[in-house]
Order: C-alpha cells, then sequence, then structure tokens
C-alpha cells in the first residue's frame, strides 16, 4: 500500500530481535529493581507459607489431642500414602509454598496492570513501539524469578522451624514439574490481568480470588475429598494440578491425577494450551479497550 | 511546497459511557471526534488549541494508536496508524500525560533507559543519548535520584527528555509546559524550537496563547470534535481583524451578558468568572471607538460596577470566541452536561 505521507525514518530506533530481546531483559530487571526499593519484601513473603503451614498442624493436634494422631488420621482419611508427623508436616509446608508460588504468579500480573494503569506508565508502555509480548515476557520472568526465590526461602525456613527434610523424596524432578507449571499459571495470570485492565479494580477481586483459589488447589488436603462435581472443577484447574504434582513427588506419595506419565502428559498440555488462550484473551481484551476507552483511562 | 508527514481523513470517535442517576443505569454516547480532516506538514510546529473535553487529546490519542477511531484513516510518517501501529509508535516521541508516566522508584537515568529500550534504541546510542539529554535539559542535579523525590516541574521535564529518547522524526507535546515554572518553560519553548530547526515535525497542543503564537507555524481550533479553525497565528488573526476586541472587568449582573449580545454591531461576548463575583467579559464588535459607549451605557444601565475597560489587540483567543462565543477556559464536557441539563428540563 502507498504511504499517504512522507517518511522519515524512525530515529534511534532499530527494531528486530536484538531489541525485542532488550525489552524483555529491560522490563525484567528493571521490575527487580524496584521490587529491591521496598526494604525486605521478598523475605517477609517468604514467611507466609510457614504461618499458612502452622495453621493446619495446629489445629490437627487441637483435634486429634497430638501430632502423631493428627497424622495418622490425616495419612488414613486422605488416602496419602505418608507416615508420620514429619510427613504431614511436609505436606502442609509444600502445599502452603506452592500456593504462594502460584499466588505470587497470578496476582503480581494482575496488581502490575492495575498500578501501571493508575501511574500512567501502562500508557505510557502501550505508547512505544514495544510489542505486548515482550512486555508481559519481562514482566512474567519477573514474577517466576520472585516467586521462585520466596518458593525455595519459604521452604528453607518452614523446614528449618518444622524439623523437616524436604530432601528426602525426589527433589529436582518435583523442582521440574514446578517450572513445568508455570506455564499454565503465566496463562491463567494473563486471563487475571485482562480482567483487571478491563474493570479496573484490583483489591476487592484478588482478596476474593485468592480464597476461592486456596480452596480449589488443596492446599491442605487432596481434593480427592470434595464432592464429585467439585472434584473435577477442581482437578481441571491447573494449579491443582502442579500443587499435586509437586508434592506428590516430593512426598513420594501417588498423584490425585494417577501415575506420573498421567501427570506429566497433563501437565505438558496445560503448558501449552493455557498460555496461548491466555494470551489470546488478553489480546482481545486490549483490542476492545483502545476501540473503547482506551487503556490510560484509569 | 512542504508535504504532509501527518495525514488524518474523516477520522471521528464515539465514546460509550455508562451512567447512573437516581439509581438508574443507561449508556450515553459521546461524541469526541467528528470528522476531522487535517494535514500537518513535515518539519512545521502544528498548534491544537481548544478548551478541555474538545477532542484534542482523543484525536492525539488516535494519532499515537492508544486509540482506534470509530471510522476514518490516518497516516504518521508513512505508516497506518490501523494496520502499522509499531512502526507508527517508533515514529513519534510522546509526553501525554504531563508527569505521569513516570516509574518513581526508578531514577531518572533507569527511566530514561527502560523507555530507551522500549522505543528499541540500542544500548550505545541509549547511552549516549541519555548523557546527551542530561546536558541539554540541565537534568545532572537530580536524574541519578529516584522520581519520588523530585519536584513536579523535575518530573515534567523528565518526562519531557522520555518524548525526545528515541530522536524521533515527529514529536507530539500535550501540554508541556503545564506544572513548569517560568524559566523553565521558557527553556523548554526554547528547545522545542531548535528540535524544529533540526527538522522535526512538532504536534503541540497548549491552552497558552502567547506559546502557540510564539511557537506554531500553523494553528487548528477544534471544538465540539470538530475543527473549526486552521491556519497561522497570523492569518487566524488577520481574519477577525475587521473586528475590535474589548475587555472589561468588574462585577456584572446575570443579564449583562445577553443585553450586550442584544446591541447591534456587537458580534460575541464571552464572559469568564474571576472569583469573589467579579467577571471578565470579552466583546468582539465591529469598530470598538463607535460601540464603546454604547456598550458602558448598556452595562452600566444593568447595574454593573467597571473597573476597568480596554480595548485591545485580537489574539488566538478572540479568534476561538469569534467562533464559539466562549473563551477557551470552559471546560466543553461540562458545558455539555449543562446544555444537556437545560435542554432536559
Amino acid at each position: 500500500m502507498a504511504a499517504e505521507t512522507v517518511s522519515r525514518g524512525l530515529g534511534l530506533a532499530r527494531p528486530g530481535w536484538r531489541a525485542s530481546l532488550a525489552v524483555v531483559w529491560t522490563v525484567f530487571v528493571t521490575r527487580l529493581k524496584i521490587i529491591s526499593r521496598y526494604k525486605g519484601v521478598i523475605v517477609l513473603e517468604s514467611l507466609l507459607p510457614v504461618f499458612f503451614a502452622g495453621m493446619p498442624i495446629f489445629l490437627g493436634i487441637a483435634v486429634a489431642g497430638s501430632e502423631e494422631k493428627a497424622a495418622e488420621n490425616f495419612c488414613q482419611n486422605t488416602n496419602a500414602a505418608c507416615a508420620g508427623a514429619l510427613d504431614y508436616r511436609l505436606y502442609m509446608l509444600v502445599g502452603s509454598a506452592t500456593f504462594m508460588v502460584v499466588s505470587l504468579m497470578l496476582w503480581l500480573i494482575g496488581y502490575w496492570v492495575r498500578r501501571e494503569q493508575e501511574t500512567g506508565t501502562l500508557e505510557s508502555i502501550y505508547l512505544a513501539p514495544a510489542k505486548r509480548l515482550h512486555v508481559l515476557s519481562g514482566v512474567t520472568s519477573y514474577t517466576l524469578v520472585r516467586s521462585l526465590s520466596a518458593f525455595a526461602l519459604a521452604l528453607l525456613i518452614g523446614s528449618l522451624l518444622f524439623g523437616v527434610n524436604p530432601l528426602t523424596g525426589s527433589l529436582l524432578p518435583a523442582l521440574g514439574l514446578l517450572a513445568l507449571g508455570i506455564p499454565a499459571l503465566w496463562g491463567i495470570s494473563f486471563v487475571f490481568g485482562a480482567f483487571i485492565m478491563r474493570i479496573k479494580e484490583a483489591n476487592a477481586v484478588i482478596q476474593m480470588a485468592q480464597w476461592v483459589l486456596a480452596f480449589l488447589m488443596g492446599i491442605y488436603f487432596p481434593v480427592t475429598l470434595f464432592p464429585t462435581g467439585l472434584r473435577w472443577v477442581a482437578m481441571a484447574f491447573p494449579p491443582t494440578l502442579l500443587n499435586d504434582a509437586v508434592r506428590s513427588t516430593l512426598l513420594n506419595i501417588t498423584s490425585i491425577y494417577g501415575p506420573w506419565y498421567v501427570v506429566l502428559a497433563l501437565m505438558f498440555m496445560a503448558a501449552w494450551i493455557v498460555p496461548l488462550l491466555g494470551y489470546e484473551i488478553f489480546a482481545r481484551t486490549e483490542r476492545r479497550i483502545q476501540r473503547a476507552e482506551g487503556v490510560g483511562q484509569y | 511546497m512542504a508535504e504532509p508527514i501527518i495525514r488524518v481523513e474523516g477520522v471521528s470517535k464515539t465514546f460509550v459511557s455508562k451512567e447512573r442517576k437516581k439509581g438508574q443505569r443507561g449508556k450515553k454516547q459521546v461524541q469526541a471526534l467528528k470528522d476531522v480532516s487535517v494535514d500537518i506538514f513535515d518539519g512545521e510546529v502544528f498548534g491544537l488549541l481548544g478548551p478541555n473535553g474538545a477532542g484534542k487529546t482523543t484525536l492525539i490519542k488516535c494519532l499515537t494508536t492508544l486509540l482506534v477511531p470509530t471510522s476514518g484513516r490516518a497516516w504518521v510518517n508513512g505508516f497506518d496508524v490501523l494496520t502499522q501501529a509499531d512502526h507508527v509508535r517508533a515514529s513519534i516521541g510522546c509526553m501525554l500525560m504531563g508527569d505521569r508516566g513516570l516509574y518513581w522508584k526508578l531514577t531518572g537515568r533507569e527511566n530514561l533507559d527502560f523507555f530507551g529500550a522500549l522505543y528499541h534504541v540500542p544500548r550505545d546510542p541509549r547511552r549516549k543519548r541519555i548523557e546527551d539529554l542530561i546536558a541539554l535539559l540541565k537534568l545532572g542535579d537530580f536524574v541519578d535520584r529516584t522520581v519520588e523525590t523530585y519536584s513536579s516541574g523535575q518530573r515534567m521535564i523528565v518526562a519531557f527528555a522520555k518524548a525526545l529518547i528515541n530522536d524521533a522524526p515527529i514529536l507530539i507535546l500535550d501540554e508541556p509546559t503545564v506544572t513548569m515554572d517560568v524559566p523553565t518553560a521558557r527553556d523548554l519553548r526554547h528547545i522545542v524550537k531548535e528540535l524544529n530547526a533540526q527538522g522535526k515535525t512538532i504536534l503541540y497542543t497548549t491552552h497558552l496563547m502567547h506559546e502557540a503564537e510564539e511557537l506554531c507555524d500553523r494553528v487548528a481550533i477544534i471544538d465540539h470534535g470538530q475543527i473549526i479553525a486552521l491556519g497561522s497565528s497570523k492569518d487566524l488573526k488577520a481574519s477577525i481583524a475587521h473586528e475590535d476586541v474589548v475587555s472589561l472587568e468588574g462585577v456584572f449582573p446575570d443579564p449583562t451578558v445577553e443585553r450586550l449580545r442584544a446591541i447591534p454591531g456587537i458580534l460575541n461576548v464571552a464572559a469568564t468568572a474571576e472569583g469573589s463575583g467579579r467577571m471578565n467579559l470579552e466583546v468582539l464588535c465591529q469598530n470598538s471607538r463607535a460601540m464603546l459607549p454604547k456598550i458602558i451605557e448598556s452595562v452600566a444601565g444593568n447595574g454593573a460596577t467597571i473597573e476597568y475597560i480596554k480595548p485591545k489587540e485580537a489574539t488566538l483567543e478572540d479568534v476561538f470566541i469569534a467562533k464559539t462565543g466562549r473563551t477557551l477556559n470552559v471546560d466543553t464536557r461540562v458545558l455539555g452536561e449543562r446544555e444537556a441539563g437545560r435542554r432536559g428540563r
């Protein structure tokens, strides 16, 4: 198509794959710089899973009379092939730490969209030629590093406090499964970010969704305890799959989804389908907003 | 002859907003742009003037791809805003939201580096460009402090530097001097002139008439989503040269404006409240010397107190008054709501 106006070049801009990589890297580093200027955030959020794990442990003691009895009842009633108080503690700790990873991955994108909308930086980003996919890749890489650091730190602090050894199971395969579960979380976080961009509110939605997420992904119990309908809904939810895969591998117990190859196949499937679907929903929402009031409207 | 570098052809934009009145929900359509067509020439400083809500920012947002027009087409630097949005964005340096749009937890330098990367400027030229901008805009004293510690003027100048980071051929500046002190604003206008002398095309929106008159080669006056006047400041003022403006300050009772408008030979009257019941009236008329006694008689007879009266030379604001009967200080959206309210009653 013939240009309708004269063209005077693109100034200093040099689009290409190097420039795209630079966008991803710069966004990633910038997010890390910003969070590092809020002192102590990562250490404090690493303590959260310890408190989360402490609650069911003490509740178990209160109900059963002792931790050994609580563990025995828990293992028997949930068919989790665990044994003794240490496994019980580790079950809760791993569930809580995985919940925190999922939670950070999902909500950080939502908070990022909202905060950028409020400060006007979202509009600045949309004024630049950088593709949204590259900006989002930078942000998601940051959420990945931040949540995995918090996961490792939480596991370390929790293991010391609860006197458990997370290395007894298969740590490396568990971490591999955690990494494999991340793309699906990105997909959900894109949908969530699109929703926040549309409704222009983050806090109320996150407060509510946080508890629904904790409930559905079974951080304290296997979701097989749910009634049939709810169980299927929970099991179709990628964070539940991730949580169960990591936990069953770390504790050497049977996954509620079946043998390891079924779990692996399901995780591969989720790692492909959910991010593609999530990005498509994000892009559609973005186009819809550009046709309506614009991304700067906050 | 200069060629256009920005072309707007029949662009319209309609917003649908939700309304809640007395528990009733409804939808309201607001036409922010109505069939706007304009060419902006390569190498010129083009001013876009109009009151708040007139459609200036909507037009700029359509040109910068932040908004998709409801109808019509536009090209920037040879690229279609709908189908080549990335190239359009790469062609423009933009300062749209005043001092918003900066990361407060980053330093000025880190902000410039971040946005330079987003504009696909490679690392080495980016670093050199940042140093050049620090020197040009005298940012050295504060550029390595986090933005949260800046004054609003300092934030504005860093936001301006951000618009220059990619050294694009087109610069779009939306009210860039609005929170700057007088010397900084004067320096910025000087830099805008220099950038224009280097060959950049500049689209500049402002409320300040002296800025537009000082900087702009051509000016478009926009009101209610339509361009109502277009030309050089000189031509626009010449178009009302056969008309004089008389400025009155004082306390004027309500019907004064209507009484003045009823006098034959008076073309338009615009009123601006100055506080404490005082007002400023701008009376556009033919032959102020002959009309002055009638104006004084009409106003004084109405029980008004005239504190100051003077005939003045036509300005761009007078062009706007001549076309619309309002001053540029009026918020068109508020006016529209008032008019709709009156119609509703």
